[in-house]
């Protein structure tokens, strides 16, 4: 359904609407800020975010205007730590998304072109693995490592994000793999890989990158989904989720614990999701897949 | 279409038994047991954790514990819960009831406002209502959910103390009210928990909606019934509406398992003892039995909803005929 | 501190009396001799907000502090421990079950003359043949009760007549009493008796908890309350208060929430920053109370990867010193308990018998750390972490994602360390993961929580090399002969004076020895709604006489109106 205008659609239109796009430059403008504030965190952290300036007497202090997001239950300050949390967020969620985005498309790719037996294993894994909420399926699996590094928790997120992906990846080639020129492609004697590589991914690689924008908001919320449970990113390295979580026991008296980050998990989520609308829109303005690729209800509860 | 059903029904029971499995290994292999964090008092030896042990047979290899679970299982007996010292049937009759009225309102509210909201902005695509109303939902959908709990509890419970700040009733006088007051009671702690449930779903509700009218508005039928000088609401609401509620349908099959789960995080900051408060907890306990249960149950709630749905969309849908 | 009353002969009667008045007049104030209640004072309705739930209410197969609670409460001992928490002989034990008691000469038997006057909830009187059957359950394998350890001593118990109970012990030791007396709760074999042990552990019997307490169970809602209600003709006499309520929330922040919005009356664990609230509250108070629960970070002097050799950091023992005056102990007492902290003084609470805070310590000295830190080889590497052939100063800190307190701990203790050029990390797990952690030895430093008994015995399976091993707790392997020696007679002299010049002896080497850093005494504040006034609190347990606690008549709230009607 509408795979065809897919395949035919021109490069310069899609650049053209994203351009005069408001969505993508509020949503690059965001992005931008969020990222030079991770890159440059050393620099612009006014303190050591795992300095403890004084346990007995600077405590749990309101924001000021030498902390002007307070200082958490231990003293540090938390513009410190929220500088450095944006840090170890994003490249979680960056670098689990790059590696389920890949994975995700590669295998929807090959179990649509193939077809068959590889289709089917591959298909009913996705449809067991949407049948359990990412979150219980993480907590099950976490469980199994007393304490997990961050790259390990990379990897499982990576690892429950390719779901979505392979569907829609897989979709979109099946409705390639007999379009004309793929056929005319084969005819002419192109070996299995290079059609793949050459006609079947290039216009299937569009929805995945919308896929995997908006999954980059969805994998954040996912960590610090996590990290509020106490086993997503291990303190004392902070991350949004476990910064929030300290501050959850404190609601009623350190609210800046909980409202800051929140704030800033929520004003980056919204970027990426805004920028995922955008690219689809621009790829397809009809909309002809309504929300197809983004899971409408957040599976994680 | 009986052939149709058997191959869904077996293709669900695989899944169930799939994921069943995988959580029963999963939990096994995961260091610590029931007993470790059961009998956690310091002054309990290892000499008598290890008696409880040999005596629940949690020192058997996971392959034998496993067919003792698949029997046990196959005879509707679900086990004995070690951290609630209860059979897992009653732990379960507890929370389920408690899960399926916060999920259950919560559902019903967030379709209900969803769909609304939805049909409202496709009414004018592209108009500054549509892109006003978007954006507003765009924000509801990036909100993280715990955090959204969080705040609102911190506002209307510590801050303005307008409602109770957790829990299903009032914990010591719920038994002497009247029955006026119960409801009264039972009303006030569903506020805070539901409300947060359908902003939360509510955002990815409408979006859906407005994608499957905008996608089946174009249609000739549509035009037809315009050009037949039906007014745009009439038209949607006799065509256009009947054909997208349909990913509505598929979207609502999804909803039912992930609430049923338990939406823990809202059962974790109000407090309400649901099923997904009920199954976090038993994983960090390991309580084996009551893990394996509880996926069981989901899984099964989730193949099940699939299956209506599908169903649903079928009987709604004249063009799918079911071979 | 409130007493309780001797049951002597001329009290029995007045006692007696009082118990028929109970049924006329609810206002009957039983034996208590309390100055400040009035007889108007009986009743009202006390709540106790807790995270945790109980799991059984038989006695012998209690697990989680709710379970001890609550079958404190429900159920009587042969005799209670005094005040003082005396365990040697039967010195300032009052009578509950047993009106009174004799010794055989040769000590190896104790004849208890159980009260005819008690009753169980059901009404049954108890019998001597009750006692026998609590002794015998609890020592009975099939059940695998965990208190069987506690009563390896006691041989048998003989019923001489339906109210005269023998206990036989093999050996004569100093604690003999108290195992008998402190460590059963005695239980009715009539409603038990019919089901086999083995199916104790889950059946519902269990869950009835009918004893001869001060107060009786009326409702059980899992994971919502426990509702105990006053026994008012109990031979001890009625409790002062018409119902105890165990409000279970999910969670500490939930148990919290409900004391600060006056849904309950007690919250037990109190932290630091929740202090401040009290500074305008006309409701409520906090009050500081006694336990036998310390926490410390305990340093394995085994390595985890094999445990035959010493632990390559904390086997030396200049090391283990540098850390502790690494460690501004007064400072994060102050940051996790504001000014309510109870410093610890070695591997020991304050409300045991032997506990002695004159001992000298280890001074908090960041200078004299790093210089000792030098002299033992350890230098700063070019990361600022410390390093001595080829390896790095650096170890985990394991502990158990349950306690805020223990996690808050980490974090403090995390950056001490880094100050010196240690680097530590908080290896923070659930209860599960830990308890296996502990049992494997396989850990560097963990937080433990310790609860020890009133009697000796405890630091014994905690500090002393016969601990070390699945029948212990000692999680650390600490071993050291002068400590063992000082241990072993402190649990084997008869002389209280001796036993604590004993515990003394081992606890300075000790400290001196520094096996582990002595951070906290645990929950020693609770927030206590103003208009209850508590009757004494031990330090096994600030309940032990809860039923003398009362509420003045004239501060009556709406749940304490309730009356002892039963719960619907």
């Amino acid at each position: 359904m509408g795979a065809a205008s897919i395949g035919h659609r021109s490069d310069s239109s899609v650049r053209g609407r994203l351009v005069s796009d408001g969505r993508v430059r509020l949503a690059l403008g965001v992005l931008g800020c969020v990222a030079l504030v991770a890159i440059f965190a050393p620099m612009l952290a006014p303190y050591d975010p795992r300095l403890q300036l004084d346990i007995s007497h600077l405590q749990s202090q309101p924001p000021s205007f030498a902390h002007p997001l307070g200082t958490d239950t231990f003293s540090r300050d938390v513009l410190s730590r929220l500088m450095y949390g944006t840090r170890v967020s994003l490249t979680v969620a960056l670098v689990a998304v790059f590696l389920s985005a890949t994975f995700g498309t590669m295998l929807g790719a090959i179990a649509g072109y193939v077809g068959g037996a590889v289709d089917a294993i591959v298909m009913r894994v996705v449809d067991a693995a949407f049948s359990i909420p990412a979150i219980l399926l993480l907590i099950v699996v976490i469980a199994l490592w007393g304490n997990l590094s961050v790259v390990t928790l990379t990897l499982l997120l990576a690892g429950v994000g390719w779901f979505t992906i392979s569907r829609l990846v897989r979709a979109e080639t099946l409705a390639i793999r007999d379009a004309d020129y793929v056929v005319a492609a084969r005819a002419l004697g192109a070996s299995g890989w290079r059609v793949l590589t050459r006609h079947v991914l290039p216009n299937a690689i569009g929805s995945a990158v919308v896929s995997a924008t908006l999954s980059v908001g969805n994998i954040i919320l996912l960590e610090a989904g996590l990290s509020y449970l106490g086993i997503g990113v291990r303190p004392p390295t902070p991350s949004w989720g476990n910064i929030i979580e300290e501050g959850s026991t404190r609601l009623s008296d350190v609210w800046w614990l909980t409202l800051f980050p929140g704030l800033a998990i929520l004003v980056t989520v919204f970027a990426c999701n805004a920028l995922g609308e955008a690219l689809r829109d621009a790829l397809d303005p009809r909309q002809l897949l309504p929300a197809h690729d983004d899971a409408p209800i957040r599976m994680n509860g | 279409m009986r052939r149709y059903l058997a191959a869904r029904l077996l293709q669900a029971l695989g899944v169930v038994i799939f994921v069943t499995t995988f959580a029963f290994v999963m939990i096994h292999l995961a260091p610590g047991d029931p007993i470790a964090a059961a009998l956690a008092r310091p002054n309990i030896t290892d000499a008598m954790r290890q008696e409880w042990r040999t005596a629940y047979g949690l020192d058997r290899p996971v392959g034998e514990q496993y067919v003792r679970w698949v029997a046990n299982t196959a005879r509707g007996n679900l086990g004995f819960s070690f951290s609630h010292r209860r059979p897992v049937r009653d732990v379960f009759a507890d929370a389920l009831p408690n899960t399926l009225l916060l999920s259950g309102l919560g559902l019903v509210l967030s379709f209900a406002i969803g769909i609304v909201v939805g049909v409202v902005q496709a009414e004018r695509p592209g108009s500054g209502r549509d892109r006003w109303l978007g954006r507003v939902l765009l924000v509801l959908y990036s909100v993280p959910d715990f955090w959204l709990a969080l705040v609102i509890l911190m506002v209307f419970a510590y801050r303005l103390p307008l409602f109770p700040p957790g829990g299903m009733t009032d914990a010591v006088m719920y038994e002497y009210l009247s029955p006026g007051g119960k409801l009264l009671d039972r009303a006030r702690h569903l506020v805070l928990p539901v409300m947060t449930l359908a902003i939360l779903t509510a955002a990815g509700v409408a979006r859906f909606q407005r994608g499957a009218l905008l996608a089946v508005l174009p249609s000739d039928w549509m035009r037809t019934a315009l050009a037949k000088g039906l007014s745009w609401r009439a038209a949607v609401a006799r065509h256009a509406f009947r054909n997208a509620l349909l990913p509505v349908i598929t979207l609502f099959g999804l909803a039912v398992p992930a609430f049923a789960t338990g939406a823990i995080f809202v059962e974790k900051v109000f407090s309400w003892p649901g099923m997904g408060l009920v199954v976090v907890n038993a994983i960090a306990a390991r309580d084996y039995p009551l893990v394996t249960a509880g996926v069981m149950l989901l899984s099964v709630l989730v193949a099940a909803c699939a299956l209506l749905a599908d169903l649903a969309v079928a009987a709604a849908d004249p063009r799918i005929r079911l071979g | 501190m409130l007493r309780f009353p001797r049951l002597s002969a001329r009290r029995t009667r007045s006692a007696t009396l009082c118990i028929f008045a109970t049924l006329a007049f609810s206002g009957c104030k039983g034996l208590e001799d309390t100055k400040s209640a009035g007889p108007a004072d009986v009743g009202g309705t006390l709540v106790i907000s807790t995270p945790s739930d109980a799991g059984t209410l038989l006695p012998p197969l209690i697990a989680v502090i709710t379970d001890r609670q609550v079958t404190d409460l429900l159920y009587d001992r042969l005799a209670d421990i005094g005040d003082d928490l005396n365990s040697v002989g039967d010195k300032g034990f009052k009578p509950q079950l047993a009106e009174r008691w004799e010794w055989a000469a040769d000590s190896l038997s104790i004849v208890f003359h159980i009260n005819p006057r008690a009753r169980w909830h059901d009404g049954v009187p108890v019998r001597a043949s009750d006692v026998r059957f609590s002794v015998n359950l609890i020592k009975d394998r099939a059940l695998a009760s965990p208190a069987l350890p506690l009563v390896t001593n006691i041989d048998s118990v003989s019923v001489r007549d339906s109210v005269t109970a023998v206990a036989w012990f093999k050996k004569r030791t100093p604690a003999q009493f108290y195992d008998l007396v402190y460590q059963v709760s005695i239980v009715p074999e009539h409603v038990l008796g019919n089901t086999p042990a083995v199916q104790l552990r889950e059946a519902e019997v269990g869950r009835r908890g009918i004893g001869s307490g001060r107060f009786r169970l009326a409702a059980w809602q899992p994971g919502t309350k426990i509702e105990l209600i006053a026994d008012t003709a109990n031979y001890r006499g009625r409790a002062k208060l018409d119902r105890v309520i165990f409000s279970i929330a999910p969670d500490f922040t939930a148990a919290l929430t409900r004391f600060f919005a006056g849904d309950a009356d007690i919250f037990e664990q109190l932290k630091a920053e929740h202090f401040a609230r009290f500074a305008n509250d006309t409701v409520r108070r906090m009050q500081r109370y006694p336990t036998l629960a310390y926490t410390t970070l305990t340093m394995n002097m085994k390595d985890p990867k094999s445990p035959a050799q010493a632990h390559p950091i904390f086997g030396d023992r200049a090391v283990r010193r540098a850390l502790t005056m690494a460690v501004d102990r007064k400072a994060m007492l102050r940051n996790a308990f504001d000014t309510a902290g109870v410093p610890l003084f070695g591997p020991f609470p304050r409300g045991v018998s032997v506990a002695d805070t004159t001992l000298p310590q280890i001074a908090y000295d960041t200078t004299k750390a790093k210089a000792l830190l030098d002299s033992a080889g350890w230098t700063v590497g070019p990361d600022g972490v410390r390093i001595k052939n080829g390896r790095r100063l650096e170890f985990t800190i394991t502990l158990p994602n349950s306690s805020a307190l223990r996690k808050q701990y980490a974090v403090l203790l995390q950056e001490a360390f880094r100050k010196i050029g240690v680097s530590a990390t908080p290896d923070v797990s659930d209860i599960a993961t830990f308890m296996s952690k502990l049992a494997g030895r396989a850990f560097d430093m963990q937080i433990n929580n310790y609860v020890t008994d009133p009697d000796v015995w405890g630091f014994k399976q905690s500090w002393s090399t016969a601990g070390i091993g699945k029948d212990g707790s000692n999680s650390g392997s600490y071993s050291n002969p002068l400590v063992d020696a000082m241990l072993d007679s402190a649990t084997t002299t008869f002389d209280p004076a001796r036993t604590r010049a004993y515990a003394r002896r081992a606890f300075e080497t000790l400290i001196e020895d520094a096996p582990g850093i002595w951070l906290y005494e645990t929950a020693a504040v609770m927030g206590l709604d103003k208009r209850i006034h508590p009757a004494g609190m031990r330090a096994d347990g600030y309940w032990s006489h809860l039923a003398d606690w009362w509420i003045p008549a004239s501060q009556r709230s709406a749940r304490d109106k309730i009356g002892l009607r039963p719960t619907p």
